[in-house]
């Protein structure tokens, strides 16, 4: 009389006797091999959106000694930190997509028009422009990472691109708390119809900008107007 | 937006009234002489007077004349001593600005270095949320001692002192002149609260400092980091650092001396980073400039002559700060 084997044996007929793991009624897993990005794609990507986060922290650290509300200042303190928190786990995931081992901080624009539109968000300098400093990464640049970093998730490989998507999650979960924070403060310091105009103006103004460069991975079609 | 901007730039909302840095930046350079330090006084009196108008320190410039602040930094902090509640917030305030101004040096340095290495942005960028979180914490530890924001001028001189153009002595003024200060000023603050049994401010300090001290470390590694390889470049940022110890000194306020308002942090500093020889130095630095007995000399006769020019008419009442 045969034992139960634990292990299978050499022979076909020397198999164990545990069920497949499909025989079990738990959810069987229905996600495919299939993804938009390729590695070297999504290591450009990662490399685009690092140049989009580390800009953005970098602004948003200069901008603090020159707006005047106190409140303001205090709440970028946490923006700027997790912004570089940002940059930083897009920077560690260019190593696992085959760049090398120190390209922790490269960060790449995707073109010479989303440099430019960068350059414009960090333009405004003084203590009366803080509806224009916080307009530009609030309304209109970390909403269209945001849909940038949603859109990549869906399209890339579930399995195999698993990592980048984990970080992608971490990073939405925070923007969006950003984006909540920016607009409450400009929707209070925008108090007057005029004021609401040049909050509009200046998203106006940036949005056509964007459109033109394509975006953070300058990928994204005109047609789409408005990326946000 | 340009890259390096002047302390005169900082944006403040209108509670603030700002001060002349030339008022802090005054006792650094006192001889220990007393005509000296009385003559110097009262060569800013005026300017003096007109930055503390409308403000909480006007009743201690009326009880103590120019020199208020010699009498104010030179005596340890004491519940029990006259207008001791005055210069508790005094002191309180002044450490809220700092951190106002620590928060908006770190920042900067996010914007002025652009080209700095990756790890560096890191830590400025840890340390500008660490200081936002500092100015809230001290903006309601002045609120729960009965104080409020604007009540005092606000001196720019750290920001003014500490934010140099270059990297290394950016973070060795910033990160190891300022910071190291604000190690030995929330020592002192932590030894009031457990006297004054203040549990609230006792702790929120206490973690306060934890922070400074990974802010002295980022200083440390960085400015050896980004002077490597080149000793005449380590000793220039050495000496601006010592620049800066002896301005945030307050002419021997903080300082080794027996008789210092704000004693060297030691075991803090030790802790953070800072070497025996470079803390003995310290000690050094900051005890050179007048004794406790010139300035206190000083503030009396300064004291004696700015009422002799108020009386009859402008003779103080009994405040809480002239008692």
């Amino acid at each position: 009389m045969s034992e139960t084997r634990l292990y299978p044996g050499m022979s076909r007929d020397e198999k164990t006797s545990f069920a497949p793991y499909s025989a079990f009624d738990i959810p069987a897993d229905l996600r495919e091999l299939s993804g938009r990005y390729d590695v070297e794609a999504m290591a450009r990507r990662c490399r685009n959106f690092r140049y989009a986060e580390e800009w953005l922290m970098m602004m948003l650290g200069g901008w603090v000694a020159t707006i005047p509300e106190l409140p303001v200042k205090t709440g970028l303190g946490k923006v700027i930190w997790e912004t570089a928190q940002a940059a930083d786990a897009l920077g560690r995931r260019l190593p696992e997509l085959r760049c090398g081992r120190v390209v922790v901080d490269a960060s790449e624009s995707a073109n010479a028009g989303f440099a430019a539109f960068i350059q414009s968000v960090s333009e405004p300098e003084r203590p009366d422009l803080t509806i224009e400093k916080l307009a530009g990464p609030f309304d209109v640049l970390m909403p269209h990472l945001v849909d940038v970093y949603e859109e990549t998730m869906r399209e890339t490989d579930q399995i195999c691109d698993a990592p980048t998507i984990e970080l992608l999650d971490d990073i939405v979960r925070k923007r969006r708390r950003h984006i909540r924070w920016g607009r409450e403060v400009l929707d209070r310091l925008c108090e007057t119809d005029a004021l609401r105009e040049r909050r509009r103006v200046r998203v106006e103004g940036l949005n056509a900008e964007l459109v033109r460069s394509g975006g953070v991975t300058g990928t994204l079609s005109e047609e789409r107007g408005v990326l946000n | 937006m340009k890259r390096f901007i002047q302390h005169e730039e900082l944006a403040r909302d209108s509670r603030f009234v700002r001060q002349d840095n030339r008022q802090s930046t005054l006792l650094a350079a006192l001889p220990d002489d007393v005509d000296k330090v009385v003559d110097a006084f009262e060569q800013f009196s005026d300017m003096i007077e007109a930055s503390v108008k409308g403000t909480a320190a006007e009743p201690l410039f009326e009880a103590y004349g120019p020199a208020f602040a010699l009498t104010v930094l030179n005596e340890p902090l004491d519940p029990d001593a006259p207008a001791g509640t005055t210069r508790l917030l005094l002191r309180m305030h002044g450490i809220f600005v700092g951190e106002v101004q620590a928060l908006e040096g770190s920042a900067r340095s996010l914007w002025d270095f652009p080209d700095a290495p990756w790890e560096f942005k890191m830590n400025m960028a840890r340390q500008a949320w660490d200081e936002a979180r500092h100015v809230q914490i001290f903006e309601k530890l002045l609120t729960h001692l009965g104080g409020e924001v604007g009540m005092f001028p606000e001196s720019t001189f750290l920001f003014e002192c500490a934010c140099s153009k270059d990297p290394a002595m950016r973070v060795a003024g910033v990160n190891r002149g300022l910071e190291g200060l604000a190690c030995d000023v929330f020592r002192d603050m932590i030894r009031y609260a457990e006297k004054t049994g203040d549990e609230k401010m006792r702790q929120a300090i206490d973690y306060v400092l934890a922070d400074e001290l990974t802010h002295v470390r980022f200083g440390s590694e960085w400015v050896y980091e980004f002077t490597k390889d080149d000793p005449e470049y380590l000793e220039r940022t050495r000496e601006y650092r010592r620049t800066v110890d002896k301005q945030f000194s307050f002419g021997g306020a903080r300082s080794d001396r027996e008789d210092a308002a704000i004693p060297i942090a030691w075991e803090d500093r030790l802790e953070a980073g800072f070497t025996e020889e470079e803390l003995e130095d310290l000690a050094s630095i900051s005890s050179s400039g007048p004794s406790r007995k010139t300035l206190v000399e000083a503030a009396r006769i300064l004291r004696e002559r700015h009422l002799a020019k108020r009386a009859p008419s402008k003779q103080p009442e009994t405040t809480e700060a002239g008692r």
